[in-house]
C-alpha cells in the first residue's frame, strides 16, 4: 500500500510547482524563530529602551526656551543635515527632537537588524553546509529566503508597534508614534530587501551584509547631502531610502505616504532576490570567488610582517572611518560651539568658558576619537585571541618563530597602526576645524591633540594583552575599561563625578587637549604603565599553554 | 641508532582530565613511527606536548635532543607540522599560507613545493575560507613537506583526503624515509599506518600501552587459520593457545598465539588439508586486543574478547 501512496503523491507534488517552490517555509520560519530566540528579542529590546533613555534625556533637555533654542542648532544647518531634514525646528519640542535628530540612530538600528537577520537565515547557511541539509529536505528552492524575510517583516512589525508604544507611554501623541515607528520599520524592511539581493550576488555572508551596508551608507550620505542643498531636502534627498521615512514628518505634519515608496522598494528587492536565485546553485554566488596569488609576496616573511598582512585591512577600515568621522566633526565646530543661544549645560560641557568653546567641542570629539581607537586596539588583541581560539596560531607557532615574537608584532602593529590613524585623524579634524573656524593653526593642534591620547589608548591596549597573556577566557572585561573611559570623557563633568572615580579611566589622565594641555610627565608615565602591561601580558602568554581545539 | 623523540613518564592533566598518563614514546632517527589510537586517546595533546606548544606537568620530554618547551624556536627551525584539524586565514590564498609557515620556518624548496602541488592537485590560488577540509589538509601537507626539516610532526594528516591523494601521501611519505627524515605519524587510518610506519607505538587513555615493529607484534598476537579439511577435525581444543575455535562439517577456523602455531599446523595436518588460508593480524586486531573492552562496553564486542587488564570507564582524555 505504501507503494500506492507514493505514486498519488508524486504527481500531486509536481502539479503545483508554484506552490511547491515554497515548500517548508512556515516549518523554517518557526525554525528561524527558535534559533533566534534570544538575539531578536534582544535586539528589540535593546531598541526600545534606547528610545526610552532618549526621550528622558530630551525631555530633561527641553524644559526651558533657553534649552530648546540650544538645541535647535542640532536641526539647522549643515549639522542637523547630517541628522535628517529638521522638520519642525522653529519650535522644538522632545518628541520633534527625537524623532529629528535621533531618528537617525533608529534607523541605522532598524537596516542593521534586518540586513544581519536576512543574510544569518540564508547566506549564513549556505556557507557553512547547513543550507544543504535542509534544502535536502521537503523544502522549496525559495523557502529559505521567504522564511528570512517572513521573519524580518515580524520584526519590523513588533519593533514599529513597541517603538509607538514607548512613545504613548511617554505622553505623546499615538498615530504620530506610530509613523514614526513604521517609518523606522519601513528602512528595515528596505534593507531586509537589499540583503535578499546581495546575499544572492556574493559567496559569503560577510561580504553581503557589507555591500548591504555599503548601500546603507550611501543612502545617509546621499540625504545627508540632499538635505544640505535645500531647506527640509531638495530632489536628490528622495533618491534614499532614509529620505522617505524622514518625509513622513511625524510630529510636525504626519503624512503616510512617502513610506509607499520604502514598501515599493523593499518588496522589488526582494523580488530580485528572488529571480537571481534561481540562476545560481545551493552554495554559490552570482559572482565568482576571484582567485588570489599563487604565492606569498616577497615581503612576507617575518612574524611582523604576517601580523601587518592579518590586520591590514582592518587597520586601513578603521583609520578612513575615524578619518572621516573627525574631518565632519571637524567641519562642524563653528556650528556647534556657535556663542549664540548656547545653554548652560553644553557650556558646561565643552569646558565651562564661552571663550574656549571651540576647543572644548574639539577635546571632546578627540576624546571620542580616543576612545573609539581603543575599541580598534582592543578588537586587534581579540583578532589574535581569534587566531589562537580557532586554531590558526598553531602552525604559526611550529614554525621557528618564538610566541613572544608572534604575539609582540601584533602589538606593534596595532601600536604603530594606532599612532598612525591618529595622526591622520588629527589632521583631518584639524583641516575641518581650521575650514571651519577660519583658523590654520587648529591643523597642527589637533594632529597633537590626537597624538597626545596616544599614551592612554596604549594603556588600554595593554590591559587587553595582559588579559590575553595571563587570563584570556576574560579578555572581554577590557570593554569595561574603554566604556567607563568613553562614559567619564563624556558624562564625567556633568555628572560632577569625584576626581580619584575619574582617575580609574586610562583616558582621563591625558585631559581633553587642545583644551587642556598635557604634561609630559603624565605621557612618560601612561606609556610605562602600558610598555609593563604588555610585558606582562607577553611573559604571560609564554608561560602559559597554548588554548588549542 | 639515535633517538629523534623520547618522552619519559609524561604527564599533563587538563582540569581533572588527565590526558596523558605517564606516557613513554620513542621514536628513533630515521625511521617512520605510526602514533595509533582512538580519539581522545591524547596523540594530539603528546604532539603538542613535543612542540612546545603544550607544557608537560611533569616527566620528560626530549625532541632532537632538546627541550621543546625552552628551546621551541631552535627545534622548530628543524622540524615541520601537519595539525590534524587545519584553519587557514580566510583572506589568504593557500599558495600564500604555505609560503608564509614555510619561510617563518626557515624556507623552503620552491622546486619542492611545485611538485607538491602538482601532485596532490591544490589550486593555489584560492582564499582559505573557499577551501574544503581535504584541501586546507593539502595546504598544511604541502608547507610542511616541501621544507629541509629533518623531523616530521603529522597528526592524522589525511583526514578529509580522497583515496586517490592518501595514495599520492603515501608515496611522498615513502620518498622522505628514503631521505633520511623521521617522521612520527599519527592516526586511526589503520591501513596507512601499516602501509608506511617501520614501528608503531599504541596510546589509549594517555599511556603507551604497546610498541615495537609491526613483526613484533604480530609475534605477541594472533594467527587466524581457516581450513577445509578431508575429514572433520577434532583435538584442537585441547591444544593451548586455541581460541574462538568454530568447527563445522569438514571446515574449522580458529585463532592460534604465535608460540602455538606450530602444534596447531601439526595437529591440523592430520585430519588431511584441502585449503589452508592464514592471515597475521591486522592493526585491526591488535587495537581490538587494547581497545576491545571499549567496544564490548558500548555493546559492540566481537568475540567478547575482553582484557580485565585494561579495562576502564569513562572518557579517553581531551585530545
Amino acid at each position: 500500500m505504501t507503494v500506492t501512496a507514493v505514486r498519488q503523491q508524486a504527481p500531486a507534488a509536481a502539479g503545483h510547482v508554484h506552490g511547491s517552490t515554497l515548500a517548508g517555509t512556515g516549518t523554517l520560519i518557526r525554525f528561524g524563530l527558535r534559533r533566534d530566540r534570544f538575539k531578536l528579542p534582544a535586539w528589540l529590546l535593546g531598541i526600545t529602551v534606547l528610545l526610552s533613555l532618549f526621550l528622558s534625556a530630551v525631555s530633561e533637555n527641553t524644559k526651558t526656551e533657553e534649552q530648546r533654542q540650544d538645541l535647535s542648532r542640532f536641526m539647522e544647518g549643515a549639522l542637523g543635515a547630517l541628522f535628517g531634514p529638521g522638520y519642525g525646528r522653529d519650535d522644538v519640542t522632545a518628541e520633534r527632537y527625537v524623532v529629528g535628530v535621533y531618528g537617525l540612530f533608529f534607523f541605522v538600528l532598524a537596516a542593521l537588524m534586518s540586513l544581519q537577520l536576512v543574510a544569518r537565515h540564508t547566506r549564513a547557511e549556505e556557507q557553512s553546509g547547513r543550507a544543504e541539509l535542509v534544502r535536502a529536505g521537503v523544502v522549496g528552492r525559495h523557502a529559505q529566503l521567504a522564511a528570512a524575510l517572513t521573519i524580518a517583516a515580524g520584526a519590523n512589525v513588533a519593533l514599529a508597534l513597541t517603538l509607538s508604544g514607548v512613545m504613548a507611554a511617554n505622553g505623546y501623541a499615538g498615530a504620530d508614534g506610530l509613523l514614526f515607528g513604521a517609518g523606522i520599520a519601513a528602512v528595515g524592511m528596505v534593507f531586509a530587501g537589499i540583503t535578499a539581493l546581495t546575499v544572492q550576488v556574493t559567496e559569503y555572508a560577510r561580504t553581503a551584509t557589507g555591500i548591504a551596508g555599503a548601500a546603507l551608507g550611501a543612502a545617509w550620505a546621499v540625504r545627508a547631502v540632499g538635505d544640505m542643498m535645500r531647506e527640509h531636502g531638495s530632489p536628490l534627498s528622495w533618491f534614499s531610502p532614509l529620505a522617505w521615512s524622514n518625509q513622513t514628518r511625524p510630529y510636525a505634519d504626519g503624512r503616510w505616504w512617502p513610506l509607499l515608496l520604502s514598501l515599493g522598494l523593499a518588496a522589488a528587492a526582494a523580488a530580485t532576490g528572488f529571480a537571481l536565485s534561481t540562476r545560481r546553485d545551493v552554495g554559490a554566488g552570482l559572482a565568482a570567488a576571484r582567485p588570489g596569488a599563487p604565492v606569498a609576496a616577497p615581503w612576507l616573511r617575518s612574524p611582523l610582517a604576517a601580523a601587518f598582512r592579518l590586520q591590514r585591512a582592518s587597520l586601513i577600515w578603521w583609520t578612513a572611518a575615524l578619518a572621516a568621522f573627525g574631518f565632519i566633526f571637524g567641519g562642524l565646530a563653528d556650528q556647534v560651539a556657535d556663542p549664540e543661544n548656547i545653554s548652560e549645560d553644553r557650556i558646561e560641557m565643552f569646558g565651562g568658558s564661552l571663550d574656549t568653546l571651540v576647543d572644548g567641542y574639539l577635546g571632546m570629539i578627540t576624546l571620542l576619537t580616543a576612545a573609539l581607537a581603543g575599541i580598534m586596539v582592543f578588537l586587534g588583541v581579540q583578532a589574535v585571541r581569534a587566531e589562537e581560539t580557532t586554531g590558526r596560531a598553531e602552525p604559526m607557532l611550529a614554525t621557528a618563530i618564538s610566541r613572544g615574537a608572534w604575539f609582540g608584532s601584533y602589538l606593534a602593529v596595532v601600536s604603530i597602526g594606532l599612532v598612525v590613524l591618529l595622526t591622520l585623524v588629527g589632521l583631518t579634524t584639524g583641516v575641518g576645524a581650521a575650514l571651519s573656524v577660519g583658523d590654520g593653526s587648529y591643523v597642527w593642534q589637533m594632529t597633537t591633540s590626537h597624538l597626545a591620547h596616544a599614551p592612554g589608548v596604549l594603556v588600554l591596549l595593554g590591559i587587553a594583552a595582559l588579559l590575553f597573556g595571563v587570563l584570556p577566557k576574560l579578555i572581554g572585561t577590557t570593554w569595561v575599561a574603554i566604556g567607563y573611559g568613553l562614559f567619564v570623557g563624556l558624562f564625567g563633568t556633568i555628572m560632577d563625578m569625584s576626581q580619584s572615580a575619574r582617575n580609574l579611566s586610562p583616558l582621563e589622565h591625558t585631559g581633553q587637549p587642545p583644551l587642556d594641555s598635557v604634561s609630559w610627565s603624565t605621557v612618560l608615565v601612561l606609556l610605562v604603565v602600558a610598555v609593563v602591561l604588555m610585558g606582562a601580558g607577553l611573559a604571560g602568554f609564554r608561560h602559559r599553554d597554548l588554548e588549542t581545539k | 641508532m639515535t633517538t629523534a623523540i623520547a618522552t619519559s613518564e609524561l604527564v599533563k592533566t587538563f582540569g581533572s582530565t588527565r590526558a596523558l598518563d605517564r606516557l613513554d614514546l620513542t621514536v628513533s632517527t630515521g625511521e617512520v613511527h605510526g602514533f595509533l589510537g582512538p580519539n581522545g586517546a591524547g596523540k594530539s595533546t603528546t604532539i603538542r606536548v613535543l612542540l612546545g606548544l603544550l607544557r608537560a606537568d611533569s616527566g620528560r620530554v626530549e625532541m632532537l635532543g632538546t627541550d621543546p618547551w625552552h628551546d621551541a624556536v631552535a627545534l622548530h627551525r628543524r622540524m615541520a607540522y601537519v595539525p590534524g584539524d587545519v584553519e587557514l586565514w580566510p583572506n589568504l590564498t593557500g599558495g600564500e599560507a604555505i609560503d608564509l609557515l614555510g619561510r617563518l620556518r626557515g624556507g623552503l624548496n620552491p622546486a619542492r613545493r611545485a611538485e607538491l602541488i602538482a601532485r596532490f592537485d591544490l589550486d593555489p590560488t584560492k582564499k582559505g575560507r573557499t577551501y574544503s577540509k581535504g584541501n586546507r589538509q593539502k595546504v598544511a601537507i604541502v608547507a610542511a613537506l616541501a621544507s629541509e626539516a629533518e623531523l616530521l610532526l603529522l597528526d592524522e594528516p589525511t583526514a578529509g583526503l580522497d583515496p586517490l591523494m592518501e595514495v599520492v601521501f603515501q608515496d611522498v611519505i615513502n620518498q622522505v624515509k628514503a631521505e633520511g627524515r623521521t617522521v612520527l605519524l599519527s592516526s586511526h587510518i589503520l591501513a596507512q599506518v601499516e602501509e608506511l610506519a617501520d614501528r608503531v607505538s599504541i596510546i589509549r587513555q594517555g599511556e603507551i600501552v604497546q610498541s615495537g615493529t609491526l613483526a613484533e607484534m604480530r609475534h605477541l598476537t594472533r594467527t587466524t587459520i581457516e581450513a577445509d579439511t578431508g575429514r572433520p577435525v577434532s583435538g584442537l581444543d585441547q591444544l593451548p593457545g586455541i581460541h574462538d575455535l568454530e568447527t563445522g562439517d569438514r571446515r574449522v577456523r580458529f585463532a592460534v598465539d604465535g608460540d602455538h602455531l606450530d602444534d596447531a599446523i601439526r595437529t591440523l595436518s592430520r585430519f588431511q588439508i584441502r585449503t589452508l588460508t592464514s592471515h597475521p593480524p591486522t592493526l585491526e586486531e591488535l587495537m581490538l586486543r587494547h581497545y576491545g573492552d571499549e567496544l564490548a562496553a558500548a555493546g559492540n564486542g566481537r568475540n567478547g574478547d575482553t582484557h580485565p587488564e585494561t579495562a576502564g570507564t569513562g572518557e579517553g582524555a581531551r585530545r
